[in-house]
């Protein structure tokens, strides 16, 4: 999620209160109170009726540990980092984990960015202090229980994955046995936690929890669930954004083999029949008429257009250093330079994919989401419920990257169910889910920077323009996507940062890494640029803008992939680009190493390092750094949504082309040691590689690169193992 | 009605004939694990084996594999323990996931035809990985064949 909306919750005060929550079949359950608290009240420790589902954990008599995940499992391993923070604090035996995916419900809403959401980088970072509480206070009402039981002093005793034991009278017993009666006693609302040294879990990679399963066929995604009775429902959405159905024939499709019902929506058309292929035909056959609306004529010419006039207007500051007109007026020389990228579908493996079961009483849903609440909402909409009244089971997500942040799926999905009266599974095509997706705006940058006489970067001027922005339930505020840009740690005296948003009509999506997506390709293009012309060394021109104490962390990360690249020593006939920066709390850095023949570019070697605070599994950050990677890679090398008439021409991998096996380059990863508060690892990993690659082009060939992809200019990636 | 031998078992389908076989085994007989990419071949995300070769379900007519063997993820092994799947969780290859069925398969038939790959060999899998696993995917191919050596 985007860092306006988290500044803007941090302003709200809340601290949480641990609970007891009534377990199933005895036992002890803790959940968070998340009832909003002024500033240092005491904790109040009301009575309480809590059922399990609203718990985090819940240690059985049989000495299974429950936890209840807030993050959903779409790859990036919440539900296993999740439990790991948990389980540290408690000393619990890994063995014993059962973990399940939490249901909608506010107690479930992050802390630091105020939603129950899986997005922008934010479970661990926002869960880890309260998790750390949660599975400390369950250790000590253990520990409290059984030296109660003991009759002896409470500290006396020690805990060992999940077994307490009393060494001076040789007593032990496992969590299971006294949970019932760990049950009754206070919670407490301060529990000690460990130094960071005495972390016996978190720091290691223990195996994610989600990994089996997905190697038999036996995981289940949203697109696995099959109900008694359950119909299957194909959609077709009007091609341009904006548009609607004027009129439709399904005269044909009533005749097809195990058709049930045509569900009409404002912008779409579904074909609910017995079998999801049978519903596939018939939808073929429905004849639609559309009123393609106001971006009839638009194609990604006109969004080039008019991101390039945005760039020319003044725009809204959202930082204003110094004084950058006086500045640039004073430069020795000033450097102009304009950037672009194009829209960018999300792509998920799993095609959008929804279960429906409602009816006057009660919805269910099954699905693949980032945001259940949000799904929640969406169905209790279309059948005219209250929330609570719909129930959302939260399945492995085959993919999510922020395009399952969304509920339109889950409406569509509604509307049929509530439509025919029985539980319906909605699937969209790979083309709906290119042609439909909430996409990665295209955006524009044009820079200017002010060098003076003695060779410095005095002056910094960024004209950030985008064609879509977040709504926030306001105007969309250029703090929100000039991120990757506006808080750039280089000291540079006087920066100016200013946002237009040109609001084209295309919707906007969270894309992996969001505003890094794309905004540091662009000033680090720019760096690159000034480096480059002052005949200075791209490494380090950005280390001698990083001698200050908010450069330190940043600092460290460029000169780690320095290093490890063997920045001075490039191999013969290969070049380098490097990149570093903040995102999402952490501190990212990318060198690609490439060799570059007739516009056939060999990308030898990546190597990436981050400084994302603690590090929680360091097996799944490797893993985090490199899939970010790739993702970055495809739509640096391929990635580009274009429009015509209105409509996405792109429709499926053939025409929307995503990196293979073939593709891979070598990868090293680095995490630099840390103690300070974890930070974002899903994301900030796709970001890096984009500037990293076409800096380590300008590099090899002197041809600047300025907007994306790279395939527009003719490059091509060939197989280092070609 | 047209009769398939799915993982060892035979089924009766009553499915219209141009229904894809993907479609089949995921809503008629329940093999859930063959997942649903593209529907155009392109990802390999619905890969089973159609009598032993790799085969992209989502483009084969149900009338034209009638009377075929097929074997899904759920089939590959007794015990999810083909050398293959051992790899995979050695190396801790899936994030999402969803691509996995079918890079497993891909793999194990590559192995069958190639029992010692090399990177070119692994190459030539064009299964997609939207999370970006591909380089664990090399990985776990390698030890899976070093381990299928060592058995032999």
């Amino acid at each position: 999620m985007p860092d306006a909306v988290r500044r803007e919750s941090l302003v709200v005060t809340r601290r949480e209160f641990i609970r007891a929550a009534a377990a199933i079949g005895g036992g002890l359950a803790l959940t968070l109170d998340l009832q909003a608290q002024e500033g240092g009240a005491p904790p109040a420790m009301r009575p309480h009726a809590l059922k399990p589902p609203s718990a985090f954990i819940q240690i059985s008599a049989d000495n299974t540990i429950t936890i209840v995940t807030p993050a959903v499992e779409m790859g990036q391993g919440g539900h296993t980092a999740m439990p790991m923070i948990i389980m540290d604090e408690l000393d619990g035996d890994w063995e014993r984990l059962r973990v399940l995916d939490a249901p909608a419900a506010p107690v479930y809403d992050n802390p630091m960015m105020g939603q129950q959401a899986t997005v922008g980088s934010f479970s661990v970072r926002g869960w880890y202090a309260e998790l750390r509480r949660v599975g400390a206070a369950a250790r000590e009402m253990l520990v409290q229980a059984a030296a109660k039981e003991w009759e002896v002093p409470a500290n006396e005793c020690s805990v060992s994955r999940g077994t307490i034991a009393h060494r001076p009278t040789r007593r032990r017993c496992t969590f299971g046995s006294v949970a019932v009666r760990a049950a009754g006693l206070p919670v407490p609302q301060q529990p000690t936690l460990k130094a960071s040294g005495d972390f016996t879990i978190i720091g290691t990679s223990p195996r994610r929890v989600d990994i089996a399963a997905k190697v038999d066929g036996s995981a289940h995604y949203g697109i696995d669930i099959r109900l008694p009775d359950m119909l299957y429902a194909a959609i077709k959405a009007c091609p341009t954004f904006g548009g609607k159905i004027r009129s439709f024939d399904d005269s044909a499709a009533k005749q097809m083999p195990g058709y049930r019902a045509t569900v009409a929506l404002p912008d779409a058309i579904i074909v609910v029949a017995r079998s999801y292929w049978q519903a596939r035909k018939a939808l073929d056959t429905v004849e639609v008429q559309y009123d393609l609306g106001r971006l009839a004529s638009l194609d990604s010419a006109e969004v080039s257009r008019r991101l390039r006039a945005g760039i020319t207007e003044p725009g809204e500051v959202v930082r204003h250093d110094g004084n950058v007109q006086h500045a640039l007026a004073g430069a020795a020389t000033v450097l102009e330079a304009v950037y672009e990228v194009p829209y960018l579908a999300h792509a998920c493996m799993e095609p959008m994919n929804c279960t429906v079961r409602g009816d006057s009483e009660a919805c269910e849903v099954w699905c693949g989401t980032q945001m259940p609440q949000a799904a929640q909402a969406a169905a209790a909409a279309v059948f005219g419920l209250p929330a609570s009244r719909v129930t959302v089971h939260t399945q492995y997500l085959g993919g999510g990257f922020g395009r399952r942040g969304q509920a339109d799926y889950v409406a569509q999905a509604a509307a049929a169910a509530k439509a025919v009266g029985r539980p319906v599974k909605l699937v969209w095509t790979r083309e709906e889910d290119i042609q439909h997706d909430f996409y990665r705006p295209a955006a524009a940058i044009r820079f200017r920077g002010g060098i003076d006489s003695t060779g410095r970067l005095v002056a910094l001027e960024c004209n950030v323009a985008t064609s879509s922005a977040p709504d926030f339930g306001g105007p969309a505020r250029a703090a929100f996507y000039t991120g990757g840009v506006s808080d750039t740690t280089y000291a540079i005296p006087n920066v100016r940062v200013s946002g237009v948003n040109k609001d084209i009509g295309i919707r906007f999506g969270f894309w992996r890494s969001v505003n890094d997506s794309h905004n540091p390709f662009m000033l680090e293009g720019f760096i690159d640029e000034v480096a480059h012309h002052l005949q200075q060394d791209p490494y380090r021109f950005r280390r001698s803008m990083l001698q200050h104490p908010d450069g330190r962390r940043q600092l460290a990360v460029l000169d780690l992939i320095a290093a490890k690249a063997g920045w001075d020593h490039p191999a013969p006939g290969h070049f380098f680009g490097i990149s570093a920066f903040a995102a999402f709390g952490s501190f990212i850095g990318t060198v690609a190493e490439v060799s570059v023949k007739d516009k056939f570019v060999t990308l030898h070697r990546v190597v990436s390092a981050i400084d994302c605070g603690v590090a929680i599994h360091p097996d799944n950050i490797q893993a985090q750094l490199e899939g970010g990677m790739v993702y970055g890679l495809t739509a640096a090398l391929r990635g580009e949504i274009t429009l015509e008439h209105g409509a996405v021409r792109q429709s499926n991998f053939n025409d929307y082309p995503v990196l293979m096996l073939a593709d891979m380059p070598r990868f090293e990863c680095y995490i630099v040691p840390s103690t300070a508060p974890p930070s974002g690892v899903g994301e900030p990993g796709t970001a890096p590689i984009a500037p990293a690659l076409g800096n380590a082009i300008y590099a090899a060939t002197g041809e600047r690169v300025r907007s994306l992809p790279l395939s527009k200019y003719g490059f091509t990636l060939v197989s280092a193992r070609a | 009605m047209f009769k398939l031998t799915i993982n060892g078992t035979e089924h009766s389908i009553d499915a219209d004939a141009d229904t894809p076989l993907l479609w089949v085994l995921r809503d008629e007989v329940g093999f859930t694990g063959t997942k649903f990419g593209c529907g155009k071949g392109l990802c390999g995300a619905c890969s089973v084996l159609f009598d032993g070769e790799l085969t992209r379900s989502c483009i084969m007519p149900l009338g034209t594999v009638a009377g075929h063997a097929i074997t899904t993820i759920e089939g590959l092994s007794e015990h999810s323990d083909h050398p293959v799947q051992r790899a995979w969780i050695a190396e801790s290859v899936p994030q999402c996931g969803y691509c996995q069925s079918g890079m497993v398969l891909a793999a194990a038939a590559l192995l069958k035809r190639t029992p010692d790959p090399t990177d070119a060999d692994i190459d030539t899998i064009t299964n997609i990985c939207r999370c970006g696993t591909y380089n664990r995917i090399r990985k776990a191919i390698h030890r899976a064949a070093a381990e299928m050596k060592a058995a032999k």
